[in-house]
């Protein structure tokens, strides 16, 4: 019958397959069948770069592979959401990756779920030590007294500027490698004044608003967290908004979009990509990982700062960062633990390559080197990395969370003109009591 | 089917009977049946009966999802919080919306080209292909494909929009935009099964009633009028029941298309499951949920299953 | 027939044929786009041919997702469990037509409220159930839950039920054990709702998403399904490549589907109608 022979041949095609599939122990058909640990490389790695970072992780990683000897599987997951959660229900099925990123302000919930080695003797023996980073970060890899991830780099919300525009204006300092040092609100808002006449544009600053909440909370809490401290705390349980300050904040912010006119009330990352790279605006509020964006813009020449002290005392950076933490298994062996902390020290002593993204590496020996040192305009902002305030440490905040949503979403009415400042404040209590007062799972 | 020979005695008439008791008959059928019975039962009632069970009790506990054990007692709290959320009433109405938008097109479109197609003598293979291939595509390749027609600007649905001289809905930065494109893809996808059914149940018609029609001077429309959509009432009963059911189930597509968003406006109850029980760890929170929308589905399925019983006694 | 019969026929088979080629568009549109260079396809987006026919992004694609393991692995999650599913379930068949043991209408009882369960909805019980018994991560947690499914009792109850008595009794007086019954009276009879069991558990398997996600997390141990859905929103300009994974995530269902059409139909058919 053709038909017992057609099924013959699909079933000793299947078998052939399946046994050069089962060849070795390590295989992932035999460990998915028994449940063991996968050996499908020294280092099983997961991260969510995508893009230029991405390009610049599988250099590091191929670089560590080359000077160890070791093979490393790494995979790219998308960002947000389904990063984290595939972390933790691999974590809870028992065979998690060996090393994986994590953004330091998702790091409270992972680790006091219990989903993460903690950083310990194996790591100082390698030399990973906590007087080799950059403190901010350190503290920030810290929960309940004990790290539980290894910073790689801070990315914090900075300033960017089109130099020909700033020089215009009378911006520039004397070396021509900065702006003058504004000390206040004030010098801030003349200093975008003086842009938009001295330009004679539409705007002076430009930051992405539609669309973007993460953007939004990023510039509420870069001005905010001068004059206050985090909005929730005890683990996120408890609200802790200062009325006043929020208020201030709003109406700063407000006044930018709205009396004063110096920056748009609506505009999506497109528009503000555009705006600033054909030198529509002068200044730009964003992220330091926008800057391989700008970098290969012909006719832009731009440089990137801190932002100065605004509406409090001292100069603060909104910053996140990212870090490498090791998952729990009972079933990874010393070796492969082993393995995996080489490779977390591997990275880091390569991060020099990762700073080519923007970001400031965490690693003190790369960050102090002579040739970060030269790299501009990242060195520009090392101190960002030293005065970065995080997400306020809870369950629920962190990078991607719903929470920055939710929060971002009352931050863009306020800044679009939608909502006062009072309402403002109303409505952020309002969003931040559905968080706070759900019940908390670790 | 082949016969297979089966042995039977020589004489066939004179059969060897061996001493039984009743009683050891009934005790081979009792263990027997239950030798038989016993693999289903175990798996059945370890993992369909099972998590039920297990998620009443946990939905009564602060379960953290991805820690063992069940945390610590909170009694109906759970409950109270689940019922008394927007965002899981407003889960549940993303998929009673998606069942209100998908049923119609996916009950009447597939009988009318059901009917359409039985007139046809020849190519009926033509149309099973093209209609049912779809079904055998996963849910994540489907939505790979409608994706890329869903760019904005580029996208082929998208262009199709402008050469009719419409403008395209924003597939995935409005709500109903996003609705559109999930439920053009769902319909895309699902419509052949439902074609098969209907198919089939009109191949079973006998072709002598539509041949006294003809002799009685019906013609084509009065025949499908009178004849074939009152026969079909009871297949389009049974795929009303099943497209409804399978429809408020939704999670893949809206899942993979559109990540339930934009801003969580798709986000089906499924969906909000998953996002507390397995992103915020919320265990016994996200069990709460899975119990209420669970025994609401039951309620459904209990209601439809009887309503058909009643009308189709005979069968099962 | 009449003229009027005529025409509506024609218009009907028109009609119909239309909508017919309007169904294939996108599986025509994924195989295009994935045999065209990128380049071509972002300065002609909708033009459905290329000067410069090609196979690169199926390399590419092919290499940078490990679809071999992706196929592997749904390969035996898929056949495994239509084993599985058609050896248990048609003894449970089996025992409730012939077989008179104590708390039968019981077992049918909940067999048939099995009907009504909605099982997809209780992924977040199973998941903790699944955690309990160490078998996250395994094909197990895939296979097992799949197995007992009451739509394939009732498939097979209804075959078994259709073969005369005689042939049972005549068996059964000849001293055949009620393994051999099963065997070899009644299994190689219901070969209509064997392949149609199959058939369907294999596709619902294979196409499975939700619950391999929260199960099969280690890259190399995916089902395809899953895998690709991680493709989903990723490399924006990359259209080649990606419609390339969709391709081969599509083709062996398609192949299967295109050598068993009848069947499937059939099945379909036969498991609604139950």
């Amino acid at each position: 019958m053709s038909g017992l022979s057609r099924r013959q041949f699909l079933a000793a095609g299947g078998g052939a397959a399946l046994a050069a599939a089962m060849a070795g122990c390590g295989s992932p058909v035999v460990t998915s069948f028994t449940g063991g640990q996968p050996r499908t490389a020294d280092v099983i790695y997961w991260h969510l770069f995508g893009g230029g970072d991405g390009k610049n992780m599988t250099k590091m990683v191929k670089k560590y592979e080359q000077t160890s000897g070791r093979s490393v599987e790494a995979t790219l997951l998308s960002w947000g959401n389904p990063y984290y959660t595939k972390l933790s229900l691999s974590a809870s099925s028992g065979r998690p990756p060996d090393v994986a990123i994590s953004h330091l302000s998702r790091l409270p919930l992972l680790a006091q779920a219990g989903l993460l080695d903690p950083v310990a003797d194996q790591f100082s023996a390698q030399g990973i030590t906590p007087d080799k980073f950059t403190p901010a970060a350190w503290e920030k890899a810290t929960v309940d007294g004990t790290p539980y991830a290894v910073p790689l780099d801070t990315h914090p919300f900075v300033l960017f500027y089109n130099t020909a525009l700033a020089e215009k204006a009378g911006l520039l300092d004397a070396t021509g490698e900065n702006l003058k040092p504004m000390n206040n609100s004030d010098d801030f808002v003349a200093a975008l004044q003086a842009l938009k006449d001295a330009n004679g544009s539409k705007y002076a600053a430009v930051a992405s608003i539609t669309a973007d909440p993460s953007t939004c909370w990023r510039f509420f809490m870069m001005i905010y967290s001068g004059l206050a401290g985090p909005i929730v705390s005890q683990g996120g349980t408890e609200v802790t908004i200062d009325r006043s300050a929020m208020e201030h904040t709003f109406a700063f912010m407000q006044s930018l979009t709205q009396e004063k006119g110096l920056m748009p009330s609506n505009a999506t990352s497109t528009t503000t990509t555009t705006l600033f790279s054909q030198g529509g605006v002068g200044f730009l509020f964003d992220g330091e990982w926008q800057i391989p964006t700008y970098r290969d813009v012909k006719s832009l020449d731009f440089n990137v700062v801190p932002f100065p002290a605004l509406l409090g005392p001292k100069p603060v950076a909104y910053a996140d960062s990212h870090s490498l933490v090791i998952p729990r298994s009972s079933r990874r062996s010393a070796e492969r633990t082993d393995d995996a902390v080489r490779f977390i020290k591997g990275l880091l002593d390569e991060s020099s390559i990762w700073a080519d993204g923007g970001h400031v590496p965490a690693w003190l020996p790369v960050q102090q080197s002579q040739e970060f040192v030269n790299l501009k305009p990242q060195s520009n902002y090392t101190q960002a990395a030293f005065n970065a305030v995080y997400d306020p440490p809870g369950w629920y905040t962190g990078a991607g969370s719903d929470f920055q949503t939710a929060m971002g979403s009352v931050i863009a009415s306020v800044l679009t003109g939608g909502t006062d400042p009072a309402s403002g404040v109303d409505a952020m209590t309002a969003s931040l009591q559905t968080f706070s007062t759900a019940r908390p799972p670790v | 089917m082949t016969a297979t020979a089966i042995p039977t005695s020589a004489t066939g008439v004179d059969v060897q009977v061996r001493p039984e008791t009743a009683r050891g008959a009934a005790r081979g059928h009792n263990r027997a049946g239950w030798l038989f019975a016993t693999p289903f039962l175990v798996l059945y009632v370890a993992f369909l009966i099972g998590p039920v069970l297990i998620g009443l009790v946990i939905s009564l506990f602060n379960t953290t999802t991805v820690k063992s054990g069940v945390g610590s007692w909170v009694g109906l709290s759970n409950y109270a919080e689940v019922l008394s959320q927007k965002d899981f009433w407003a889960s549940m109405w993303h998929s009673v919306l998606f069942t209100l938008l998908t049923t119609p097109l996916l009950v009447l479109l597939p009988l009318l080209f059901a009917i359409l197609a039985s007139r046809m003598a020849r190519k009926q293979w033509f149309f099973r292909l093209a209609f049912f291939a779809p079904y055998v595509v996963p849910s994540s390749a489907v939505c790979l494909i409608f994706a890329f027609m869903y760019t904005p600007e580029t996208g082929l649905i998208t262009n199709a929009f402008s050469w009719v001289g419409l403008t395209a809905p924003d597939f995935f930065g409005s709500t109903s935009g996003a609705w559109f494109a999930v439920v053009l893809l769902t319909l895309w996808w699902t419509f052949g099964f439902n074609f098969i059914l209907y198919t089939a149940a009109i191949q079973e018609m006998s072709e002598e009633i539509y041949e006294a029609a003809a002799i009685d001077g019906a013609g084509p429309w009065q025949q499908i009028r009178m004849i074939t959509i009152p026969l079909l009432r009871p297949t389009m009963g049974l795929v009303l029941m099943l497209q409804v059911l399978a429809s408020l189930k939704v999670f893949d597509q809206i899942y993979i298309l559109l990540a339930g968003g934009p801003a969580y406006s798709t986000r089906p109850v499924i969906q909000y499951i998953y996002d507390t029980g397995f992103t915020a760890y919320r265990g016994g929170y996200a069990a709460a949920a899975t119990m209420v929308y669970f025994v609401i589905l039951v309620v459904i399925s209990a209601v439809w299953f009887l309503a058909r019983r009643r009308n189709n006694p005979a069968k099962v | 027939m009449d003229q009027a019969g005529k025409l509506f026929n024609r218009l009907a088979a028109t009609c119909v044929t239309l909508f017919a080629l309007i169904w294939l568009i996108p599986f025509l549109w994924a195989l295009i786009t994935s045999l065209r260079p990128n380049d071509e396809i972002a300065a002609h987006p909708t033009r459905p041919w290329s000067n410069n026919w090609n196979l690169d992004a199926y390399r590419s694609a092919w290499n940078s997702s490990p679809l071999g393991w992706w196929y592997v692995n749904s390969f035996i999650i898929s056949t495994l469990t239509v084993v599985f599913t058609v050896v248990v379930c048609s003894m449970a068949a089996f025992a409730l037509v012939h077989l008179d043991f104590r708390g039968k209408y019981a077992v049918f009882a909940l067999i048939l409220a099995g009907l009504m369960l909605p099982t997809e909805a209780l992924v977040l019980p199973q998941f903790m159930e699944f955690r309990a018994l160490n078998l996250l991560g395994t094909y197990w947690a895939v296979i097992l839950p799949s197995i007992a499914l009451p739509v394939a009792v009732f498939v097979f109850h209804s075959f078994i039920k259709a073969i005369p008595i005689p042939l049972i009794e005549a068996a059964r007086l000849d001293g055949a054990s009620w393994w051999r019954i099963y065997l070899q009276v009644v299994m190689p009879l219901c070969r209509p709702a064997i392949s149609a069991v199959a058939i369907l558990t294999f596709i619902t398997s294979w196409n499975a998403f939700l619950w391999p996600l929260l199960v099969l997390t280690q890259t190399k141990s995916q089902t395809v399904t899953v895998g690709l859905s991680s493709l989903v929103g990723g490399a924006a300009i990359q259209y080649a490549e990606t419609m390339a994974s969709a391709v081969l995530g599509i083709l062996p269902l398609l192949a299967v589907f295109l050598l068993l059409q009848r069947q499937i139909a059939q099945g379909v058919a036969n498991t609604g109608i139950k």
